[in-house]
């Protein structure tokens, strides 16, 4: 996997006062460590490039230009631009549709499928991006930012305002629809 | 490690392994210009609002200042100031505030020193007009004192009967300054303003001697034309 950039957890406080004063340069800063990190979150979320593209920037634009506003959360900034990359996201679906929005949470095995026979190396990128497009919004969410952005479920919980144990346990929800998502396409 | 958290382990390492979308480098410049035009643009808005901020606090300050220095200045205004009318105001004001026979009257017997004060001072300055005026006014006020110890009576006799005798030491105390003023004026007309004058704190020394009547006079002193008056020199 290659890196996405800087780590997100890194502290950004000294970046933000200077862009509050004006800094440019800061602006810039800012904007290198998290446009790339914003755009694949939206990529996976939404599956085009174009969209991925729009959302990355209305993120950005909305996140930079309103500082003033993240003061008051109380949460550390790659948390709060994660959060409006996903509000983004939840009114590009309200204003376009989604394709696929059902919930395989609790959705049986298939029988037909033997899930140690579904051989997950073989797989294709683009097989799992579009799986995972078919889970809910939550479980998508944590899957992208836990294994596709490489962040702690500590900082998953802090953008998804959950505790770090409904974290990991949505995660593992999620990975088992996920995989009985695979095996269902692997059977049809 | 059971088989199912082994499955879901290589599939999570999978999704690791999975290579993340890199947005190309037209899109990652379109987007720094127009981010940076939206923090631009924001910075400026921000840079407009401070001077209309510091213009409206500067207002701001000003009128407050304005109305404390008018406020100060009118407290001890006469009544050919300026601020004359502000004090009347204030004086409305705080007979509005004023509860209980005993406070209505101190208030009643303080602002007819005042209008004694200032009918001094307008005769000094030969401003006969405004200094019968005063004088009018200071009966209006002894006038309103000696309801209010009318209405205390009826209540409290006793209670009355000290403020009554509080008024009367406030009459002679007021007509013994009255005498000397008319010995020092020569003015026909302010002769007779003083001698009205006079003649007319006796008169509310009888009527608050007097036992309350029917027809409203019996009233609590507030709503009477001395209190309630916008001027401090009422009669014209």
């Amino acid at each position: 996997m290659r890196p996405l950039g800087k780590a997100a957890s890194d502290d950004d406080r000294p970046l933000i006062e200077r862009v509050r004063q004006g800094d440019q340069d800061a602006v810039r800063a800012l904007y290198e460590r998290y446009f790339d990190r914003i755009y694949n979150y939206a990529y996976a979320r939404l599956g085009r490039a174009e969209d991925a593209e729009d959302l990355a920037i209305d993120t950005m634009t909305r996140g930079l230009t309103r500082l003033d506003l993240f003061q008051d959360q109380g949460v550390a900034f790659s948390s709060w631009i994660y959060r409006i990359a996903h509000n983004a996201t939840i009114d590009h679906y309200r204003r376009h549709g989604k394709v696929v929005l059902v919930s395989l949470e609790h959705a049986p095995a298939l029988e037909s499928a033997d899930p140690s026979e579904l051989a997950v190396e073989q797989l294709s990128n683009q097989d799992l991006h579009t799986a995972i497009r078919e889970l809910t919004e939550e479980q998508q969410q944590v899957l992208i930012l836990r294994f596709f952005q490489d962040l702690t479920a500590a900082q998953v919980a802090s953008i998804m305002g959950k505790s770090v144990g409904a974290v990991q346990a949505l995660q593992h929800r999620a990975l088992g629809s996920l995989e009985r998502t695979l095996q269902g396409r692997a059977v049809n | 490690m059971t088989p199912e958290v082994e499955r879901l382990e290589r599939l999570a390492e999978r999704l690791r392994a999975v290579d993340p979308y890199v947005p190309p480098p037209g899109a990652k410049i379109r987007g720094w210009n127009l981010v940076l035009a939206a923090v631009e643009q924001s910075n400026t808005a921000r840079l407009r609002v401070h001077p209309i901020r510091r213009l409206v606090l500067a207002t701001v300050a000003a009128a407050v200042l304005l109305v404390a220095g008018a406020v100060a200045a009118s407290a001890d205004s006469l009544p050919d100031s300026v601020f004359y009318p502000l004090k009347g105001v204030l004086e409305n004001t705080r007979g509005a505030l004023t509860f209980g026979a005993s406070d209505q009257l101190a208030y009643h017997l303080e602002l007819a020193n005042t209008r004694l004060t200032e009918a001094q001072a307008m005769f000094a300055r030969h401003r006969v007009d405004l200094a019968a005026e005063a004088l009018s006014a200071l009966d209006d006020q002894l006038n309103a004192a000696a309801l209010v110890i009318q209405a205390e009576k009826q209540s409290d006799p006793a209670v009355g009967a000290a403020m009554e005798n509080r008024l009367r030491q406030a009459i002679v105390t007021h007509d013994a300054q009255l005498a000397g003023l008319q010995g020092q004026v020569t003015n026909p007309t302010a002769l007779n303003a003083i001698m009205q004058a006079r003649d007319r704190a006796a008169q509310a020394l009888q009527t608050a001697g007097k036992p309350a009547t029917s027809n409203g006079n019996g009233n609590s002193g507030q709503g009477n034309g001395a209190t309630n008056s916008p001027h401090p020199t009422p009669k014209h």
